[in-house]
Parts: C-alpha cells; sequence; structure tokens
C-alpha cells in the first residue's frame, strides 16, 4: 500500500519539476537547433530561450510565465494499491497544482470560461485533467504536463476527417496547412513538438495527438516503419518553410514530429494535430509498491505499444 | 535593421523611426494588461483607474507575481500573444493614447490602421526567456487586484534596457509577418510538391 503522503508529495515534486526544468530530449532539440540555425536573430533567440530555462532549473522558477493547463497522465498497475484509492490520488493531485500555485511554481491560469472568475489555484470543474493507462504490476507513473496557451490556442490543436481514398497525401496536406496557419507570427511558440493523430473517433484522434506531442521522447520514432516515414517526411517538410522561433524566421520550426495512431472505421480517417510549445514542459515519476520514489527521464507512456 | 535603445513615455518622433524588422530595447514606465482589463473597461463601462501619461507602453502580460516579506516578487515575465485582444486594440491605443505595445504574435487590421493614425508600434520577442528579462523588471505598483485578479491586474512596472524586442508593426501600419507569410507559402508549395503532394491535389469533401 502507497501511503498518502508519499504520492502527494511525489505529485508536487513533479509538478515542480515540471514547470521548472527542461527535459534533457528538449535539451538536445534545442542544442540542435541552435547548432544548424544560420539566421542570425533566430540563432540568439534560440540560445537565449535555452540559457532562460537552464536558470530555470537553479531559481526554481517557471520555464515560461504562461503555465497552461495542468494535465495528468498515469499509468497504473493492475495490481497498485493506494491508501485511499484513486479518489483520494486525485484529490491529492489537485491539492498539490494548489500548494505549486501558491509557491509561484504555477501561475493561476485556470479561470471560469465564461466568466473569468480566478479560484486563484488552478482547480475548478474538470481542472487538472487526468487520463489513466492500465498495465501489469504494482507501480504507478506520474506524468506532469503543462500546456501552454499559445500552443493549444490558436490553432495548433485542430481535426479534420481524411476520406480513406486521400490518404497519406491528404493526412500530409492537412497537417501542412494547419502548422503553416497555426505558426503564424508565433502563435503557437515554434519551434513546436508537434504530435500527430491519426484513426479512432475524433476524440480518440485528438488525445492521441496530445499525447504525441506531450509525452513522447522528443527524437523517438515511432516503431512501426510506415508511421516513422510520415513523422521524418513531415519533419524535414516542415522545417523547409523558414517559419523559425516564435514564427520570425529561421531554420527550424518544428522540434520533432510525433504520429500516433488507432485503428478506426475507413470511411472517413479521423486525423488531429496537437502542437506543444518549444519549452515542452514535462515530468514523470515513478512509485514502486514499496514506497520508493525515482525520477524518470520521460514518460514512458509508449512503452508497451 | 538598426538597433534601438528607446526611454519612455515615447514620442511620436521615437516610434515614427522604427522599421519593420528593427531591435528594440525598452526602457522607462510601462503596465501589463489583458482581457479581463479591457472588458472591464471598454465593455463594462468603468473608469481607467491611472493616467496612461507618461507611462504609454502597454505590455500584454500575465505576470507570475508573489508577495515575498511584504514586497511583490517578479518571478516570471513573458509577453503573450497579442491577437487575441484584437476587439479592443484599436480602442486602446486611441483612448490610452499608446505609443508602443508589446506582445507575442501581432496585431490585426483594425488596431493596425488606428496605429497607423495615432502613431504606435507593435513589438515582439523572438525568445521564450523570462529569466533574461526579469531582472531588468521593478514592479512599482497594481491596479484592480482585488476586481480582476492577481494576472489579469494591471501592473506598473518600471524597466531598464528591457528586450531585445522586433517592431512587427510600424507606425505606418506595416506588418513584418505579412511580408513573411509571401516567403512561407511559396516554399509550401514547394514542400508539398517534395512530399509527391500535386498542386491540383483536392480532399474529397466528406461533410
Ligand atoms: S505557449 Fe508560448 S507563452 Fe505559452 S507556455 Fe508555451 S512558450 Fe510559453
Amino acid at each position: 500500500m502507497i501511503k498518502t503522503e508519499i504520492y502527494e508529495e511525489a505529485l508536487f515534486q513533479t509538478i515542480k519539476r515540471g514547470a521548472t526544468e527542461i527535459s534533457d530530449d528538449v535539451k538536445e532539440a534545442f542544442e540542435k537547433a541552435i547548432e544548424r540555425e544560420t539566421d542570425v536573430e533566430a540563432k540568439k533567440g534560440l540560445k537565449a530561450t535555452l540559457e532562460s530555462m537552464e536558470l530555470s532549473a537553479k531559481r526554481e522558477n517557471p520555464l515560461c510565465v504562461d503555465t497552461g493547463w495542468p494535465i495528468f497522465y498515469f499509468k497504473v498497475g493492475n495490481n497498485c494499491k493506494l491508501e485511499g484509492g484513486f479518489v483520494e490520488l486525485e484529490n491529492a493531485a489537485r491539492r498539490a497544482v494548489a500548494r505549486a500555485t501558491e509557491k509561484g511554481y504555477l501561475r493561476a491560469t485556470m479561470k471560469h470560461p465564461l466568466t473569468g472568475y480566478d479560484p486563484g489555484n488552478n482547480i475548478g470543474m474538470n481542472i487538472p485533467d487526468f487520463t489513466y493507462q492500465f498495465v501489469d504490476g504494482d507501480f504507478i507513473e506520474i506524468s506532469y504536463a503543462a500546456k501552454g496557451g499559445g500552443s493549444e490556442c490558436f490553432g495548433g490543436t485542430r481535426h479534420r476527417i481524411v476520406a480513406f481514398a486521400d490518404g497519406i497525401k491528404g493526412i500530409e496536406k492537412f497537417v501542412i496547412e494547419s502548422f503553416v496557419a497555426s505558426a503564424r507570427a508565433g502563435a503557437v511558440c515554434p519551434p513546436s513538438v508537434l504530435g500527430i493523430g491519426i484513426g479512432g473517433t475524433a476524440n480518440v484522434a485528438a488525445n492521441l495527438a496530445k499525447e504525441a506531442a506531450c509525452l513522447r521522447t522528443v527524437g523517438s520514432k515511432h516503431p512501426d516503419p510506415m508511421f516513422a516515414k510520415i513523422e521524418e517526411d513531415l519533419y524535414k517538410a516542415l522545417n523547409s518553410l523558414g517559419i523559425g522561433i516564435l514564427g520570425s524566421g529561421g531554420a527550424t520550426s518544428v522540434l520533432a514530429v510525433n504520429v500516433e495512431y488507432a485503428y478506426t472505421h475507413i470511411a472517413g480517417i479521423a486525423c488531429a494535430t496537437s502542437t506543444n510549445c518549444m519549452v515542452a514542459r514535462r515530468a514523470s515519476s515513478r512509485i514502486d509498491a514499496d514506497g520508493t520514489v525515482s525520477k524518470m527521464k520521460s514518460p514512458n507512456w509508449f512503452g508497451d505499444r | 535593421m538598426s538597433v534601438y535603445h528607446l526611454n519612455g513615455p515615447l514620442t511620436d518622433e521615437d516610434v515614427k523611426k522604427l522599421k519593420l524588422g528593427d531591435t528594440v530595447y525598452i526602457s522607462g514606465e510601462c503596465f501589463t494588461c489583458r482581457s479581463r482589463l479591457q472588458k472591464y473597461i471598454f465593455d463594462e463601462k468603468h473608469t481607467l483607474p491611472f493616467s496612461t501619461e507618461g507611462r504609454n507602453i502597454l505590455i500584454h502580460n500575465g505576470p507570475i507575481i508573489v508577495k515575498e516579506n511584504g514586497k511583490w516578487k517578479l518571478m516570471s515575465f513573458m509577453p503573450t500573444s497579442s491577437i487575441r485582444f484584437e476587439k479592443w486594440g484599436a480602442k486602446s491605443v486611441d483612448e490610452w493614447n499608446l505609443k508602443m505595445i508589446v506582445g507575442k504574435t501581432t496585431m490585426g487590421a483594425s488596431t493596425m490602421a488606428m496605429m497607423k493614425e495615432k502613431k504606435c508600434v507593435h513589438v515582439s520577442p523572438r525568445s521564450v526567456s523570462p529569466n533574461l528579462w526579469i531582472d531588468s523588471i521593478e514592479v512599482q505598483d497594481v491596479h484592480l487586484y482585488d476586481e480582476l485578479g492577481r494576472i489579469e491586474a494591471a501592473w506598473f512596472f518600471k524597466v531598464k534596457d528591457l528586450g531585445p524586442f522586433i517592431v512587427d508593426i510600424d507606425a505606418e501600419g506595416n506588418n513584418y509577418f505579412d511580408k513573411l507569410d509571401g516567403e512561407i507559402a511559396e516554399r509550401k508549395q514547394k514542400a508539398l510538391k517534395d512530399l509527391g503532394i500535386e498542386e491540383d491535389f483536392e480532399f474529397t469533401k466528406l461533410y
């Protein structure tokens, strides 16, 4: 039985790390982008961003002022036992979000959608958001993602049902058109980690796209060569456009393109995009049945795919 | 492209010389603004509780500020997207006599027209680097904190060489991103062709 105080503290530390520390894979992608950038101003911008992100870890302040939507992904072992059960896990996550907000690791960003009322702690109807995946074992893996407003509000998240007849060409055209529109003037804060969901109902495709954007290790490939090729082709195509950092020109428009898919009704192929902004915040921790907490480098969300 | 270090309050002369793509650093007194402030003033018809004379630089931003030992402490700062305030953009420039708006992205046609008329520019960041900015910002005061909440309130900042920002709307109503749009559209045609997607490709209409 994993004690409440252990998982609550692990939740808090995971939020703090996600909000204030750049992950290794994103850092590596930035270093590569800096190396290949030829536009002088864009290179300065990438360097300044990386420098600021590295300072955030030291100063324990947020990587970006917009700390976005608090989103949790729980990968749960079938035999995982939590004190208070999963209802208490979610309560603890809410308490941890409120505490992180009070400490200034998160900004009080979540408000009432119609009145704009600010509870001041990022807690409200259906927020934070929780997603579960069940696997064998007795552990739990916690991932926290802070999905920035720019990346989510300005057209980075889109969907279209593409006819089976239009195939990969239709999907790729939809993705390129969508990305160009959403990255104009830097709206989605490129260079982006672009997630793409193909198949399932529209909401399944949208969730896959968000998970691909927020949880895949940057630089990883889909294990199925057919999907890996789409990732590679789109990565090259999007980086040839010259959108650059914050849309003001440059050689890197995407840090990664990650595709996930689901079987579907082929009357129409749901195709969804989700962009994660350049700070691509997330952190993961694992708690074993004996209560040992360990930091994870990457979420491992797709590990058993 | 030139680099300017400007001191607020800004004059017409200060902003008229700025060209698209120029780099600016700003010093002086500014205030922050987000949707709830503009809604409160322009839609709900409240009076702005301070004067913008001597403080004609507006920053679209919701900072993270905490109180430490009775003093405000700025934890993080990054200009937020300006385009979402387009509905109130022209009114803000006009009624608040703004000379510069700092924000991510850019503004739309109606604000640009007002900026041309009133001589105002929009500048935007080219990085997400809060830690390189917060040391240049002193938090002076806050207005409408109780009414609008911590991040939507109007914060008064005194800034010193805050930047770099690029000029993306000049005082003649031209937009840096309009120029880039054309270049990107051309490259997009080539990218689609390289992927084997014909120019006349049309989506099958399912709905
Ligand atoms: S979308 Fe942009 S402004 Fe928002 S968190 Fe991401 S980088 Fe920051």
